[in-house]
């Protein structure tokens, strides 16, 4: 196993069970997860603590995941340059554009894999496979 | 001391008349749209006004307010303008329609059984969302059933979702079946078992 033990991730998505099937996936290779339930708390989160990677999904209550990357994108360095993959049910192109002009890193079409999040994970936390 | 002459009362602002909410609501700046939205509820013809508004505004804080006064209205007819939203490109739209919608789970629940069979998975995946609000036993009927016919993962996990916090003994058979029907699928597979788990253990 690699060990991505300093890379902290932050899931946003409001389902309980893709949270915890990401964070399994994810803490068996070493990341530190930290989760929120949408956009907002997902703001709030990266407000305060420092993150190398933010998952973020595109529907969620109250805030969704292109609002927030256009307001994490607004904000000040480091912050406005957390690497963010979006996944999504949404498989239309124009959602994906949609994320790409919001400032996503990657799209990724739901339902995914545990391999495949935790292989993109160690991409964007730019630690070696 | 001197006597100090206490200064005249303000005249109030004149409350708009129900013609200048209704113009305001189309005509007036973003300001004055957003307070319209909010008065639009107390006219006889609210549902009119706000159907039209809502499908001219651009600006995201008059959409919510005008999606806040649907709600507020509660009535089918006006969880019926709301419904299309749903479809729409723009995720905040999405997701104003969406709260919305859950805002008002007694008028939303009249077009739940149509909405989680509608043609399009993205609507029946968000109208497992709005199952979610309804009452447990009601959620999980509508829930079960659509897992029984669903063929798209994604819906089958977000009505699993929702049946891991509903759930009870009679949903373990259909959770048993949609495993059998998505061996492929190790989100669904992890889904089901959680929510089994969960279930169980209640």
């Amino acid at each position: 196993m690699s060990d991505y033990s300093k890379k902290r991730v932050l899931v946003i998505d409001d389902a309980a069970l893709v949270r915890t099937y990401y964070r399994s996936a994810l803490e068996a290779r070493g990341f530190v997860v930290e989760e929120a339930l949408n956009g907002l708390e997902g703001l709030e989160k990266v407000l305060l603590q420092a993150f190398d990677l933010a998952i973020v999904d595109v529907n969620m209550p109250q805030m969704d995941g292109i609002t927030f990357l256009h307001t994490l994108r607004s904000k000040e360095l480091p912050i406005s340059g957390i690497p963010v993959l979006v996944t999504s049910t949404e498989s239309g192109m124009q959602d994906m554009a949609a994320a790409r002009r919001a400032g996503a890193n990657y799209y990724l079409v739901k339902p995914i894999k545990q391999e495949t999040l935790a292989e993109y994970a160690a991409i964007f936390c730019g630690a070696a496979r | 001391m001197p006597l100090i002459r206490k200064p005249a009362s303000p005249p109030e602002t004149p409350a708009p008349d129900d013609r200048n909410i209704a113009e305001m609501l189309i005509e007036g700046s973003d300001d004055e749209r957003w307070t319209a939205a909010r008065r639009t509820t107390l006219l006889p013809e609210a549902l009119p006004l706000l159907t039209t508004a809502l499908s001219k505004e651009r600006i995201a804080r008059v959409r919510e307010a005008i999606f806040t006064a649907l709600a507020k209205m509660g009535s089918s007819e006006s969880a019926a303008v709301i419904i299309p939203y749903l479809r729409s490109d723009d995720a905040a739209q999405r997701t104003a329609a969406l709260d919305a919608l859950r805002a008002m789970p007694g008028a939303a629940a009249v077009h739940l059984p149509g909405l989680l069979k509608d043609a399009d998975a993205d609507v029946r995946l968000l109208a497992c969302e709005i199952a979610r609000v309804l009452p447990a036993d009601d959620a999980s009927r509508l829930l079960e059933e659509l897992i029984e016919r669903e063929l798209n993962p994604n819906v089958c996990a977000a009505a699993i979702e929702v049946l891991a916090e509903t759930g009870t003994a009679a949903s373990l058979k259909v959770l048993g079946q949609c495993a059998t029907r998505f061996p492929e699928e190790p989100f669904l597979a992890f889904a089901i078992k959680t929510a089994r788990d969960r279930i169980g253990s209640r």
